[in-house]
């Protein structure tokens, strides 16, 4: 009964045109009374977080024995639906209906007695204990004394239906690699017995090969009648695997659609909506020798032999996905990752990674995208947070001018677009795009030949702050500064990058010019590299 | 204009400035209510404002006081404690009465020099190794115990003559405990709201990764304030022993536990970052007219102790209000 | 043999062999330290340390940390030995109920509240420790039923003794409750990544004050029969159990980063710092050996598990290797043996 009306629906949707605006009658057409016995669907979700909007009324229906596949940019509101769904954040309008009943899920054990079962980007094993202990952790099933035959039989089974029996049942997570620990943390999801199974990026560390055996896991959940919600960036997974795709942008969601007739450029136009060209600054010209040079960088189990060379005054951009080395990288020339190897000139001169202190010394400024754990000094005034790297300069015999301190803040202020009214407010009552000034106030006017290395620059930023942080950018290209990012967002590559390389699985796969850069190519290399590099 | 570059903290020491969230306010409402009532008992109390002043009240946390100042820098730096500034405080009193035999100039710079040393090497365990600071301190109590035991054999130190009568006196008008508290308490806000050390510091207990990435070292930023924690903790072992003309390990039986509870009840934030030295010495000082007030109501001790840690639970209880936003 | 030595519930065991055998090669023919009445006294005051062990280590395994086991260890003491004149037992329960009423109070705030267990422990340590000196007015108490303290300490088949026997049983019911115990899982995973367990659908909002009132009640368990060993409490005595009780549950496998030890292995802490005691007691070192040693040890386990020692001795290697080994090849070996 519900293999049958999946069918109908999907032989509805490819009659039809493909629909390219908001809110389309396909989302129209799952509402209730339909034909579609869904499994669970989600009827026009809110959740905002401070000012910034995550999702806004999406309404979703998921049918019984359905893969549905959702594609969104990064902050698209995708792991905000799927933390709704698994009782992680609560919505703030809106709810949730499983076998067409509204539920409430406070709890991710509640989700789990509803039936709902996640594999989150994040892994949720403990490193501590055993696969075993780890596949079972959690289950509703598993009595107090806990070391059963049969429950250890159903592990041992889920994990050779992906092609893992080799792991070890007894070993500790914390011996495993991390695509077997992924593949555990999948074997976890098929013996939770659950009605809907959501996987938010589940393949980024695999191999092709384990891919192709958690699809074929897939379908035969799918065969049973259970429902897949399959959450990627991989877009040639979504071809091969999902029945329909539902689209998100900036927290809504653009349509709900069939793969049929839908080719790959018009996904990828869905995900990203017309580009808004004048949100990004024009291009800067590089000048003079390179102020950046990175030579055979290694970071042990990240990163193999990556080289780079950064100009003054231009944006290099590393572009690639969570997990594939970018990130680290940036962190890595910041001085953060300490056993990082590799030859590394700055204006010439050799610097010795491992060491933050030396890297400022010579110049080097971080911004970090995760402005919590690494950015701002959320109780200390926004005066200090803007002086943080300055005090030097502004103090005799170790003691502070305050004076001298305060006209450089107000100044770094004005120019980052805070106002200087709030210098004596704390960090912490700022908004995210705020806070992320303060960050790159800190690293304005340093020294000449200075290299701003920025870490997903605008993650969690709304859009007005993050035109105002790409105008930032561009100032410091205008002082002489080489500016490196490491980003996961498409639109923010294509738009600011001077120069871009791509990155897969901590290899170096493409280098483009501005002019020769492409959304499809990006994708194409972060996803899914071709055997030859240009 | 000089009103204006003064930190917040030394402008309004015992203000919080006044937070946007609601939460945040309810906790300085709560903080206000609590001072309120505590200035009503204290006014309702005959004999409060005759037979104690304040200037005694000051007096008899001088001690206690300078401990809880070096503890400050501690928490401050995101450390949370040291169970083992007791013992430093008693072995830098044996050392100066050890040397003071060469002289008392002599003799204090020693004994400074020996508390700094004994809290450096935690200071680096904690700040270079990132070593659980608890669990180091706690290790260094257990050492330094038992080093000195076994080198004193438990007995005091007496010293041949009055060297440390100067220490004894009083300074102008002032007991000289008092005053030495008193310019421990200067010096260090002026060290926390002044210099550069002072600011990385509350950069680093605010927000370790941030102040690594920003380029700082805040390894020697945490030494540092183990450093200045030693020093404090030694003046006031340097003071005590000069008052008892003797060095024992008895000398700093329970300091640990009253100068963490004169620092959190002061204000100061227990995961770092935020606080003062002024505070801590309202800490104390709160801390001093709550046990006067219990005494004059005809309370005794013990009901003090209980008073304390009551006080001390509900403070860290309500430091959670400001934070959760 | 290597797999042995790695386990680190086993390691404490390898050392308590190491150090017989130290003590039996000093001893030498005089059969003087290897006796029953040694062994008796070993277990005594295995009793004395092991449940605040115990508790304190079930707290270090979510990696969390109880300092309010001295307080509670004080005041548990005292109200056994006040309510427990007529019938010993009704003290004893009575004590266990103050433990675990308020581990689970400092748990249930830590969750409620989002503090941390350090915070609240002291203000709990301070508390109690004040509470005891309210219940006992200041004084030292004494017990009046001396049969009692008798019976608890009377030897049990030559080297056992009531108290001892009860705590080794709170450690066999653990050890079979952590091992065996879905809930006992759910504590380990707690104490590996509580996110983890959490958004795995272990509730770990449940953990934390179960745990606590756990380590509450093996404290005041501790404390009641301890006093009524002695036949007396106050307020102060007790609270310099923390340290030696922290010693042991490191030297018995626990991990500060939490996630690891095992019950079994925290035996083998507190025997091996019980031996050590008793062993340099007989050879006649005076007493403050023994702290030096739990202090190093203690020391020592904290800088090994700390969390900068891999990058500062990574920086040292290569400072090292570039300093005095050919300087150019050098970086590069550094480079290669940490990307093995």
């Amino acid at each position: 009964m519900a293999k049958k009306s999946g069918v109908n629906v999907t032989a509805a949707y490819t009659a039809e045109a493909v629909p390219l605006v908001a809110r389309d009658a396909a989302a129209d057409r799952d509402e209730p009374g339909g034909n579609v016995a869904s499994a669970v669907a989600v009827r026009h979700l809110s959740k905002s977080f401070g000012p910034i909007a995550a999702l806004k009324d999406v309404s979703l229906d998921i049918g019984s024995g359905e893969i549905r596949g959702i594609c969104g940019e990064n902050g698209a509101g995708k792991s905000t639906l799927v933390k709704i769904l698994t009782g992680v954040y609560r919505p703030d309008a809106g709810n949730v209906l499983i076998g067409g009943a509204a539920v409430s899920v406070a709890t991710p054990r509640q989700a789990q007695e509803l039936g709902i079962a996640i594999v989150a980007q994040e892994l949720s094993l403990c490193p501590d204990l055993s696969v075993e202990d780890n596949i079972w952790l959690g289950s509703l099933h598993v009595p107090f004394l806990h070391k059963r035959p049969d429950l250890r039989r159903r592990a041992a089974e889920a994990l050779a239906l992906l092609g893992a029996g080799h792991i070890d049942l007894d070993t500790p997570v914390t011996n495993l690699s991390m695509g077997e620990r992924q593949l555990v943390e999948i074997a976890r999801l098929l013996t939770r017995d659950a009605r809907v199974l959501i996987l938010d990026e589940p393949t980024a560390t695999l191999t092709d090969i384990e891919i192709e055996r958690i699809f074929a896991a897939l379908l035969a959940v799918k065969r049973e009648g259970r429902s897949v919600v399959y959450i990627t960036h991989r877009l040639a997974e979504v071809y091969a695997i999902c029945d329909r795709v539902s689209v998100l942008r900036n927290g809504e969601l653009v349509t709900t659609t069939s793969l049929k007739g839908l080719d790959r450029s018009a996904l990828i136009e869905l995900m990203l909506g017309r580009p808004s060209d004048e949100m990004y600054p024009e291009e800067a010209r590089a000048r003079g020798a390179p102020a950046l040079v990175v030579e055979g960088m290694s970071l042990p189990g990240i990163v193999n032999d990556f080289s780079m060379k950064v100009h003054r005054g231009e944006i290099l951009c590393i572009a690639g996905q969570v997990g594939s080395g970018a990130a680290e990288i940036v962190a890595a020339l910041a001085g953060l990752v300490h056993d990082a190897g590799g030859r590394v000139t700055v204006n010439g001169r050799p610097l010795k990674l491992g060491s933050s202190v030396r890297a400022a010394q010579r110049g080097i400024m971080f911004v970090s995208g995760d402005r919590a754990a690494e950015g701002v000094f959320r109780r200390l005034s926004v005066l200090q947070n803007l002086v943080a790297t300055r005090l030097r300069d502004h103090s005799l015999l170790g003691f502070l001018r305050g004076g001298a301190l305060r006209k450089a803040a107000a100044h770094l202020a004005a120019r980052v677009g805070i106002d200087r009214r709030r210098l004596n407010a704390r960090a912490e009552e700022l908004s995210g795009g705020n806070q992320q000034k303060l960050a790159f106030g800190r690293s304005i006017e340093r020294q000449a030949g200075a290299i701003l290395l920025m870490n997903e620059p605008t993650r969690g930023i709304d859009v007005g702050a993050r035109a105002e942080i790409y105008r930032l950018m561009r100032g410091f290209c205008e002082d002489g500064y080489a500016l490196v990012m490491a980003s996961s967002d498409l639109e923010e590559i294509v738009g600011v990058g001077d120069v871009v390389i791509t990155l897969y699985r901590g290899r170096r796969i493409g280098h483009y010019r501005r002019s020769e850069v492409s959304m499809h190519r990006i994708v194409a290399d972060i996803t899914h590299p071709r055997e030859t590099t240009p | 204009m000089t009103d204006q570059v003064l930190p917040t903290a030394l402008r309004y020491p015992w203000r919080v400035p006044l937070p946007h969230s609601r939460r945040g306010r309810t906790l300085v409402a709560i903080r206000v209510a609590a001072l309120l009532a505590l200035i009503a008992i204290a006014a309702a109390t005959p004999g409060f404002f005759t037979a104690v002043s304040l200037f005694s009240l000051l007096n008899t946390t001088s001690f206690i006081g300078c401990v809880a100042v070096g503890m400050t820098f501690i928490t401050l730096s995101g450390n949370i404690m040291s169970f083992a500034l007791s013992v430093t405080l008693s072995t830098s009193g044996i050392v100066f009465m050890a040397v003071l035999p060469w002289g008392l100039p002599i003799a204090f710079l020693v004994a400074l020099a020996f508390g700094a040393g004994l809290t450096g090497i935690q200071g680096v365990a904690v700040g270079y190794f990132r070593a659980n600071p608890v669990i180091v301190s706690m290790a260094a109590l257990a050492l330094i115990t038992g080093g000195a035991t076994l080198i004193t054999q438990g007995q005091g130190v007496y010293p041949q003559g009055d060297a440390a009568a100067a220490l004894k006196g009083r300074l102008l008008g002032i007991p000289m405990p008092l005053a030495a508290f008193i310019l421990t308490v200067v010096l260090a806000q002026i060290v926390l709201s002044f210099t550069r050390f002072g600011r990385q510091l509350y950069m680093v207990g605010s927000n370790w990764r941030a102040a690594l990435a920003a380029g700082l070292d805040p390894a020697r930023i945490v030494l540092g304030a183990y450093i200045v924690a030693g020093l404090c903790t030694a003046l006031a072992g340097i003071l005590m022993a000069a008052r008892y003309s003797s060095g024992d390990l008895e000398l700093g039986l329970g300091y640990d536990y009253s100068a963490i509870s004169a620092v959190l009840v002061g204000g100061t934030a227990i995961s770092g970052g935020e606080g003062s030295a002024i505070r801590s010495l309202v800490g104390a000082f709160l801390i001093a007219v709550c046990q006067v007030l219990l005494l004059l109501h005809g309370f005794s001790t013990q009901i003090q102790y209980l008073a304390i840690g009551v006080i001390v639970l509900f403070v860290i209880m309500l430091q959670t209000l400001a934070d959760a936003d | 043999m290597l797999a042995l030595v790695a386990n680190r519930s086993v390691r404490p065991y390898l050392l308590l062999v190491i150090i017989a055998v130290a003590l039996w090669i000093f001893d030498r023919g005089r059969g003087q330290f290897f006796t029953t009445a040694t062994a008796f006294s070993v277990l005594q005051q295995f009793a004395t340390i092991g449940p605040i062990a115990l508790g304190l280590g079930l707290s270090m395994i979510i990696r969390e940390f109880d300092l309010s086991v001295g307080g509670m260890l004080s005041l548990s003491g005292c109200i056994a030995v006040l309510t427990g004149a007529h019938y010993p037992a009704l003290g004893v329960a009575l004590a266990v109920l103050c433990g675990l009423v308020w581990g689970a109070f400092q748990g249930t705030m830590m969750v409620w509240l989002r503090l941390g267990s350090i915070g609240v422990t002291l203000g709990g340590l301070l508390t109690l420790g004040g509470l005891a000196y309210v219940v006992t007015g200041n004084l030292s108490i004494s017990y009046p039923r001396m049969d009692v303290a008798l019976a608890v300490n009377n030897p049990v088949l030559h080297v056992f003794s009531l108290r001892s026997l009860v705590a080794l049983a709170a450690f066999l019911a653990a050890a079979f409750f952590m091992a065996r115990t879905r809930a006992g899982r759910d504590v380990y995973a707690t104490g590996s990544d509580r996110r983890a367990a959490m958004v795995a659908g272990v509730r770990t909002a449940a953990i934390l004050p179960a745990v606590f009132a756990c380590s509450g009640m093996l404290a005041a368990l501790g404390g009641a029969l301890l006093s009524y060993s002695l036949a007396a409490a106050s307020g102060v005595a007790l609270t310099d159990a923390l340290v030696p009780a922290t010693a042991s549950a490191i030297i018995g496998g626990v991990s500060l980063t939490g996630g690891k030890g095992t019950p079994i292995g925290i035996v083998g802490g507190v025997l091996v710092l019980c031996l050590l005691s008793a062993g340099l007691n007989a050879i006649g070192t005076p007493p403050a050996v023994q702290d030096v040693v739990t202090g190093g040890v203690l020391l020592a386990v904290a800088i090994a598990d700390a969390v900068d020692l891999d990058p500062r001795l990574f920086a040292m290697r290569r400072y090292w290797a570039e300093m005095f080994v050919r300087p150019a090849e050098s970086v590069r070996s550094a480079d290669t043996s940490a990307a093995e």
